[in-house]
């Protein structure tokens, strides 16, 4: 016993040592803290860690970076708590939705202000990226990718069903129906996959039965997120969630990926980082593509995509560095072969980009709308969550949810 | 008439059936665990669902791909070093504080145990903003060796808690004729104290182990870099940032963290009982 | 017995000090601060600066439907899972406590889902109870119960029930284990005593057993109406709220409150009236306990 207790305390004593110095081995560098959600096991991740951030290194001896992967949701809460307790990185990888709430918080660099050579870098950029970081007249961000979605469909599921590719809303719902019910397995199957109940996935839906969100200022919802079209469109969706032909969206459904992958969902609404991991994980699958069916407002997608931001605490003169370097052409060549549409005009026009072919995409772009550009937008997002989740449960109206939504909304808007 | 003796024996068989089917009904989400982290990822959708996986389906894939990534050593690591750590000082500072509370009746007893009592009676997490707060305050946030100071202050009180009751049973000659001796407190807190009460320390410092081991809201709340992660963050994360969901990945990292716990469990079980019983006997 | 030397008293607070100190600062001054927090308008401003704000944090967190959703699902999970895992735990413990062979084993086997992590623990159940799991094809497909999948964690009282059904089963080892202690220390001779009254085996666990474990019985029971108002990290890996927070207990909305939406006096509001009421309920049950005691 008494030896036994010996030789545990001496294997304690080297684990702690062997602990302790791994904990605390750093060396003399400057480090700058980079946070982004390219999702952990992404061909993007792998790109950054593998590519990217060693030729950025390379390039500039004595400066490290330490990137930080989060979860989509997780790194916007993270900002905001880290913002305030002064824990903040000093570059992020933002959603274009989160940064009017940054800046009115005022983490934000304005970085026309700050960067002599602003212009010079903002130049290299497709200007209707660069809009979406400009707030109040100033420029908070450089645009590092942008995207929209259109529908990926499942080839061999529409042929047996005899559907045609929906165009139209119409066509969208007939669809739906048919292609739901059971397979050769007697297993449920789904026409259409829809991941969450948040403005990204419902938005499309809304513009494209031509109802909207609120007025053009953005400052009244009330008329709007409880018009008739917008209802109209709510109540459609809600409907086929209840017929069976929707699913996704809870905690015990099969991942949209993995559920497309097996022919569960039909079809679903996606970016374009999707054929890239269809191909990683489901290289069997035929799929096509179709932009978003047209309803009474068109064929309006939602604009997405990501700037590169900089935070007030940031070692600016590095963290510059690093951001020009993301939005490099090399840099954003590179993330173009995994599903990041370049906004680097150089980048835009090479041969990489050009064979990945995300014309549909580009396409898409063109007539997709952005959510709201409002520094409440986070906590509407929540809003309209819960009230999306309301009425597919049948538990309100969709007339009923918005009209309750469309009052939280003015107040948030005001 | 039945014979006593065959109802005794049917009412054994009975006893050992029900623990039989109890502990297979139990055992089997922990089976289920460790099955699945043996099947290829592209098995999991597979139909019909299969408890075990078929023989030739069996690989080592998952635990080979968690194994080859460094990340996973530096995890363990830093679980291991907040653990060791927490259980460390917990048991120097609160062995130090039972024994005066124990073994002397200062004014400020009353006080200090009543504090103690408070803060069992409180859910842990219900202090977590600020908790977060005072980490910013003194810089902690982000700071791997930040966790410790909180654990050792959450263990505090449970540990002091027990190892007084031990204290207290130690007979009071043993110490009497120390002083007499003319020996100092410190030298009765080491060389009697301490020793005597090992095995109380022994039983809470695998408690605290467990604690600091398994810790999830806290360490998921002020720790950022993938670098400073402890394994449940780890996990967690990882399980958050698949958009697939690789559930092989998932519980192949489950399983290499649950061994050490499970080990230390199945050898140190005795002060495990010991500890837990000592708190609910004398209440 | 205390020598009252100057050295001896340097020495004794030398000893008291770096664990009250950290005690003091770690788990005392933040319960104060709690309270304090609780009365500022922390929305919006930094950590630092928050300006007094009266009772509105209060007024705000009972006007919330939410919170009254959340209320209600943390007093069900407790009043569930605390009855459910001592009965479960205490029927173990009486069978353990009549047999000789493989006891330990059993109880080793029974314990181990207790040393299980929550966040693993909660990842297994999240599969298990997935609607394409496998415990929805044994119901319907092999079982023949169920004639569609159970829909487990995407309604309210589904994903509470895994949560719940989690808890119990994590709860149970802990549970036998004391009971186990408690059952070996009621005398024999009472039991026999009433065998001779002609009391069967319910007579005799009535008569017997409960009151001879009542304080064990207590004390489980405050230490685990904590423990269920203190449910955290299965929520958050099972159903993360999921749909629309119906299924966040107190502490999961406190959390999203803070850490995501930024509204930390809400926050420590509600927590302060948890820790409240917590407080007051556990000293209510002290109180009952030291009176079956005398």
């Amino acid at each position: 016993m008494r030896t036994r207790t010996k030789l545990l305390a001496a294997l304690l004593a080297c684990l702690m040592i062997l602990t302790v110095g791994s904990a605390f081995a750093e060396g003399e560098t400057v480090t700058i803290n980079f946070w982004h959600h390219y999702s952990a096991q992404s061909a993007e991740n792998e790109t950054l860690m593998n590519v990217l951030i060693p030729a950025f290194e390379a390039e500039n001896p004595g400066i490290k970076v330490n990137a930080v992967s989060h979860e989509w949701a997780e790194l916007h809460d993270k900002v905001l708590v880290s913002a305030k307790s002064n824990a903040l990185p000093d570059v992020a990888r933002c959603d274009i939705a989160w940064l009017p709430e940054f800046q009115k918080m005022g983490i934000l660099v304005a970085l026309d202000e700050e960067m002599p050579d602003f212009a010079e870098v903002s130049g290299k950029l497709l200007d209707s990226a660069m809009s979406t970081s400009v707030i109040s007249g100033h420029n908070y961000a450089l645009a590092l990718n942008t995207n929209s979605k259109i529908v990926f469909y499942n080839k061999a599921m529409l042929e047996e069903a005899g559907v045609q590719v929906p165009t139209t809303m119409d066509e969208w719902v007939e669809a739906v129906k048919k292609l739901s019910g059971e397979n050769a397995n007697g297993q449920q199957v789904w026409g259409w996959n829809e991941p969450a109940l948040a403005g990204w996935n419902i938005c499309p839906f809304i513009w494209s039965f031509g109802g909207s969100l609120t007025n053009e200022d953005q400052t009244v919802a009330t008329g709007y997120i409880n018009g008739p079209a917008t209802v109209k469109a709510v109540e459609t969706f809600a409907e086929l969630v209840k017929e069976g032909g929707i699913t996704g969206f809870n905690s015990g459904d099969i991942p949209m990926t993995d559920g497309f992958g097996t022919g569960r969902y039909a079809m679903m609404l996606e970016g374009p980082w999707k054929s890239a991991e269809l191909a990683g994980a489901y290289p069997d699958v035929a799929y096509g593509t179709a932009p978003i069916p047209a309803g009474e407002g068109g064929s309006i997608s939602v604009l997405g995509g990501e700037d590169i931001a900089m935070f007030n605490s940031a070692n600016k003169e590095v963290a510059w560095k690093f951001m020009q370097f993301m939005t490099s052409e090399f840099a954003e060549t590179e993330m173009a072969k995994c599903g990041q549409i370049p906004v680097n005009k150089a980048a835009l026009e090479s041969e990489t980009v050009k064979a990945a072919d995300y014309a549909p995409f580009i396409e898409a772009i063109q007539t997709a709308k952005a959510r709201p550009t409002v520094a409440a937008w986070s906590e509407m997002d929540n809003d309209l969550t819960v009230a999306m989740t309301a009425v597919v449960t049948g538990e309100k109206t969709a007339q009923e949810a918005m009209d309750e939504l469309a009052a939280k909304w003015d107040e948030l808007l005001k | 008439m039945k014979s006593l003796n065959g109802a005794k024996i049917r009412g054994m068989i009975l006893r050992y059936f029900l623990l039989a089917l109890g502990t297979v009904i139990f055992t089997l989400p922990m089976i289920y665990m460790i099955s699945t982290s043996l099947r290829p990822n592209g098995a999991l959708y597979e139909y019909p669902p299969r408890f075990f996986p078929k023989w030739e389906a069996l690989t080592l894939e998952n635990y080979s791909y968690i194994l080859n990534q460094s990340k996973f050593y530096v995890n363990f690591l830093n679980s291991a070093f907040v653990s060791l750590s927490t259980i460390t000082l917990a048991a120097a500072v609160s062995s130090a504080m039972a024994f005066v509370l124990g073994k002397f009746k200062l004014k400020v007893n009353k006080l200090i145990f009543g504090f103690i009592i408070l803060t069992m009676i409180i859910p842990g997490t219900t202090m977590i903003v600020p908790q977060f707060e005072l980490a910013t305050k003194l810089n902690l946030v982000n700071q791997l060796w930040g966790l410790i100071p909180f654990y050792v202050a959450w263990v505090i009180p449970f540990s002091t808690f027990m190892i007084k009751g031990f204290m207290e049973n130690i007979p009071g000659e043993i110490m009497e004729a120390s002083w007499i001796d003319g020996a100092s407190v410190w030298t009765v807190y080491t060389r009697i104290a301490l020793p005597l009460a090992s095995p109380a320390i022994a039983s809470v410092s695998i408690f605290n182990f467990l604690t600091a081991w398994e810790e999830y809201p806290w360490a998921n709340t002020v720790i950022n870099d993938t670098s400073k992660r402890t394994l449940p963050i780890a996990i967690a994360g990882f399980f958050g940032q698949h958009q697939f969901t690789q559930w092989g990945y998932v519980f192949a990292m489950s399983v290499l963290t649950l061994i050490p716990v499970v080990l230390i469990f199945i050898l140190c079980q005795k002060f495990f009982v010991q500890g837990l019983t000592a708190g609910s006997v004398k209440g | 017995m205390i020598t009252k030397s100057r050295l001896n008293r340097t020495q004794l607070i030398a000893l008291l000090l770096p664990g009250l100190l950290l005690f003091a600062a770690f788990t005392v001054y933040p319960i104060i601060r709690l309270f304090w927090m609780s009365l500022c308008d922390m929305s919006f401003s930094s950590m630092l600066t928050q300006p007094f704000n009266g009772i509105e944090n209060y007024k705000e967190v009972f006007q919330d439907p939410t919170f009254w959703t959340v209320f209600v699902n943390s007093i069900v999970y407790t009043l569930i899972t605390v009855p459910g895992q001592m009965a479960i735990g205490l029927f173990t413990a009486i069978l353990l406590n009549g047999i000789k062979r493989f006891s330990v084993t059993f109880r080793v086997i029974n314990y181990l889902p207790v040393v299980t992590s929550w966040v693993i623990a909660s990842l297994v159940f999240r599969y298990i109870f997935n609607t394409e799991g496998l415990l929805n094809y044994f119901l319907w497909k092999i079982a023949g119960v169920t004639s569609s999948n159970i829909r487990w964690l995407d309604t309210r009282w589904g994903g509470i029930s895994v949560a719940m059904i989690l808890g119990i089963w994590k709860g149970i080892g802990w549970n036998m284990v004391i009971f186990l202690a408690a059952l070996q220390q009621v005398p024999q001779d009472l039991y026999e005593a009433s065998a001779i009254d002609g009391c069967g085996a319910w007579g005799k666990f009535v008569h017997v057993t409960l009151p001879g474990i009542q304080g064990t019985i207590l004390f489980a029971l405050i230490e685990l109406t904590i423990g269920g108002f203190n449910v955290f990290t299965s929520i958050k890996m099972i159903t993360g709220g999921k749909p629309a927070h119906l299924t966040d207990t107190l502490l999961t909305w406190m959390y999203y409150k803070a850490f995501s939406t930024g509204k930390f006096g809400y926050a420590a509001a509600l927590s302060f009236v948890m820790a409240l009421s917590l407080g007051l309920l556990a000293i209510v049950q002290f109180r009952m306990m030291r009176n079956r005691d005398n």
